[in-house]
């Protein structure tokens, strides 16, 4: 009878296991850096405790190839259950099918979470915000000083900024007004498209049937960064304008936070300050100092914004458990301990955001700012192609010097055409 | 005979299958996917017949990338060609050092693309080591480097590639010296042949089939240049080539694998004439003299 008694006792426990079985879910992730890893495995130990019947395999891709390798292991039925996608990706692989609808888990999270729009294709939502990103002005104090204008001064306007910009020019044959970027795929339209925006162009019509790139606002915007890259600019790829800019060469840059964890790590004795992108329309004389809380309808400008999202494959076997994990991973509590320990300035959570860690500092202030007057680029399938071409139109005029206006209408013609396709 | 050609076919499945499988099969399987519009994500395709290579034909990307490739071998070939045999006769003499520098020139060959890439991206710079000396020198520089000008680009990898490439190919011409008995040279001595008419009557006729593979083995590499444009430039400032603009139609932009794939077979006809034709003329040449 004893016997028996532990038959069955085992044959329960036995039973009982085998309906817990651990369901493995794949995540594929960028994050790789030495300061951000550590974090990412605790929040992933944390989640498999909380968790005891989900097991998470991490794979860890780079940004050389990472986009590469998404789309083969999408095309290949090879996908993971949860995917990191740059906010451009999106709309192409949800096109294609590939991503698992989100719509039911964002309408109950639409307002505690910025960055929906990015995610959004076709009226339906396909992936989770996590970590955004803008970017914001960067200056040099000391060349500030050096020109003549205040200490304390921060351009305003794009008049501003250009004087500003001139007179740290002419300061030395080595040292440059501004920081301009070379033909650098992905790079450089996040760069042009801040003053195009600024000044209030736009890709689409409101109903997004016509294409407008070459409104008078985008020329506008167009022949002033051509000005600034002819008459001050330092011309190299991102990562050689953010070395010149460190070592004190530069006076005004575009970045993204990634600059001030570098700043931070490297322990750069830079002084520095950030502010919000300068607008087109305010001429106030230079050396204006800010007042505290200034809006006006032209101030600040605009700004280019991205970010990292959490999609789940439309293929995953464990659709549920994977939107635990993205949950869990987007959460305020995780959202903070990511971007303290990788230096980010913007998480998507609003709450997250009004968290102490980033409001006391002045710069990642600045980035939160920034962010809520951003403008991503259109979520589009085909936006890769028009990347492309936008970002052959600006080269063209930058480095080619083909007019503007002209450069920006031949522009329109193709995306249009390219609609049609 | 029987008994011994199996346990052969045997014995060598192990390549056999591998070829079959990673090189036949992709290069059959790419044919046919060029004659479709193959959409990568979707896996869905429809047979077009001849479309991607009519649109391939006046596409202005793809000829641009041609006319760069061409300008690429036809600018790289003839310099790397004379400057490893001038280095491979300077090193087949006898004097102090000739180990060091038989090393010395050869080491570039051995080095990493990647590596020697990003090195002469910092010496072509605004303010690298070249556009100092160049500076120094008098000679006008373009205004953000030379790797960012369309004017000078090309030819800027161009030239990093004739200094990596060439000692590779002393090292084949060092060896077809090697190869020519001596006693040729010996009856040109007593003969009274000058050291130049030796040259050109002895070791330039018998360095010809070496001439001939260094020649095609050297535009077939120069036809599918990529590594270096990939770092350096990422195919801006005009210097996007054949194998650069499949890789951006393939696999990242566009990720249209029909297209690409017509683009291949574009670039592997034309290696493949240029080859017969380069065996076709120097063979003639070689007979002749």
């Amino acid at each position: 009878m004893r016997q028996l008694i532990v038959v069955i006792a085992l044959s329960v426990l036995l039973g009982g296991s085998a309906i817990q079985a651990q369901t493995t879910i794949e995540w594929w992730q960028f994050w790789t850096d030495p300061s951000i890893k550590p974090t990412m495995s605790a929040m992933v130990d944390e989640f498999e405790r909380q968790n005891p019947g989900i097991q998470v395999n991490v794979t860890d891709l780079t940004w050389a190839n990472g986009h590469e390798k998404i789309v083969l292991a999408f095309a290949s039925g090879s996908a993971p259950d949860v995917v990191e996608l740059g906010s451009d990706w999106i709309a192409q692989l949800a096109d294609a099918g590939k991503l698992y609808d989100l719509t039911p888990h964002a309408d109950s999270l639409r307002q505690k979470y910025q960055g929906w729009s990015m995610a959004t294709y076709q009226d339906k939502v396909w992936a989770q915000p996590w970590i955004l990103g803008t970017r914001v002005l960067y200056f040099n104090r000391d060349l500030i000083r050096r020109a003549g204008l205040d200490s304390d001064f921060i351009p305003l306007s794009w008049n501003e900024l250009r004087g500003a910009a001139e007179k740290i020019q002419a300061l030395d044959p080595d040292i440059y007004g501004w920081g301009s970027n070379t033909a650098e795929k992905h790079r450089l339209y996040k760069k042009f498209m801040p003053f195009f925006w600024s000044a209030r162009g736009r890709m689409f019509s409101e109903d997004g049937r016509y294409c407008v790139v070459s409104s008078q606002q985008a020329v506008k915007a167009l022949e002033y960064y051509k000005h600034l890259h002819d008459s001050c600019g330092y011309v190299a790829n991102q990562r050689g304008i953010e070395d010149a800019f460190l070592d004190g060469k530069i006076g005004f840059i575009l970045s993204g936070d990634w600059l001030l964890k570098r700043i931070e790590l490297e322990k750069r004795s830079i002084d520095f300050g950030t502010s919000t992108m300068p607008g087109p329309g305010l001429t106030f004389g230079t050396g204006r100092k800010v007042a505290a809380g200034f809006r006006s309808e032209t101030y600040p400008g605009k700004s280019f914004m991205g970010g990292e999202y959490l999609a789940i494959s439309s293929a995953s076997e464990h659709p549920d458990a994977a939107l635990k994990l993205i949950s869990f991973i987007t959460s305020d509590e995780n959202q903070i301990k990511f971007c303290k320990a990788n230096r980010s300035a913007n998480p998507s959570s609003r709450t997250a955001q009004t968290d102490e860690y980033f409001q006391n500092n002045p710069h990642l202030r600045t980035f939160v700012m920034q962010l809520h007057l951003s403008t991503h680029p259109p979520v589009d399938p085909d936006w890769v192609y028009m990347e492309t071409e936008l970002e052959q139109a600006v080269e063209k005029v930058l480095f080619e010097n083909a007019p503007p206006g002209e450069t920006l209408r031949q522009l329109q013609k193709t995306i249009t055409e390219l609609r049609k396709k | 005979m029987k008994s011994f050609r199996t346990p052969s076919l045997i014995l060598t499945s192990p390549w056999s299958l591998t070829f079959i499988l990673f090189w036949v099969f992709p290069v059959t399987y790419s044919l046919y996917i060029s004659f479709t519009d193959y959409r990568l994500l979707t896996g869905e395709y429809d047979w077009i017949g001849l479309a991607n290579y009519r649109e391939l034909l006046s596409d202005p990307a793809f000829l641009a990338a041609l006319k760069n490739t061409f300008i690429f071998v036809g600018g790289t070939i003839p310099f790397t060609t004379v400057f490893a045999l001038v280095m491979a006769l300077l090193v087949n003499r006898q004097f102090r050092g000739r180990a060091f520098f038989r090393s010395a020139f050869f080491l570039p060959s051995i080095t990493s693309m990647v590596v020697v890439a990003l090195i002469f991206t910092n010496l072509y710079a605004r303010g690298g080591y070249i556009a100092t000396l160049a500076n120094l020198a008098g000679v006008s520089i373009p205004i953000h480097g030379f790797l960012y000008d369309n004017t000078t680009a090309l030819y800027s990898i161009m030239a990093m590639d004739v200094w990596m490439s060439v000692g590779y190919y002393m090292l084949i011409f060092l060896a077809g010296l090697k190869a020519i008995p001596d006693e040729l040279y010996e009856a040109a001595e007593i003969n009274g042949a000058s050291p130049m008419k030796t040259f050109w009557s002895i070791t330039l006729p018998l360095l010809q089939p070496v001439a001939l593979f260094v020649i095609v083995i050297n535009s077939i590499k120069s036809f599918q240049v990529f590594v270096e444009i990939f770092v350096m430039t990422k195919g801006k400032f005009d210097t996007a080539t054949s194998v650069f603009f499949i890789y951006e139609e393939g696999l990242t932009t566009a990720f249209r694998i029909g297209y690409a794939s017509a683009a291949a077979y574009v670039l592997f006809i034309i290696i493949a004439l240029f080859s017969i034709a380069q065996f076709v003329l120097l063979r003639k040449r070689s007979a002749a003299w």
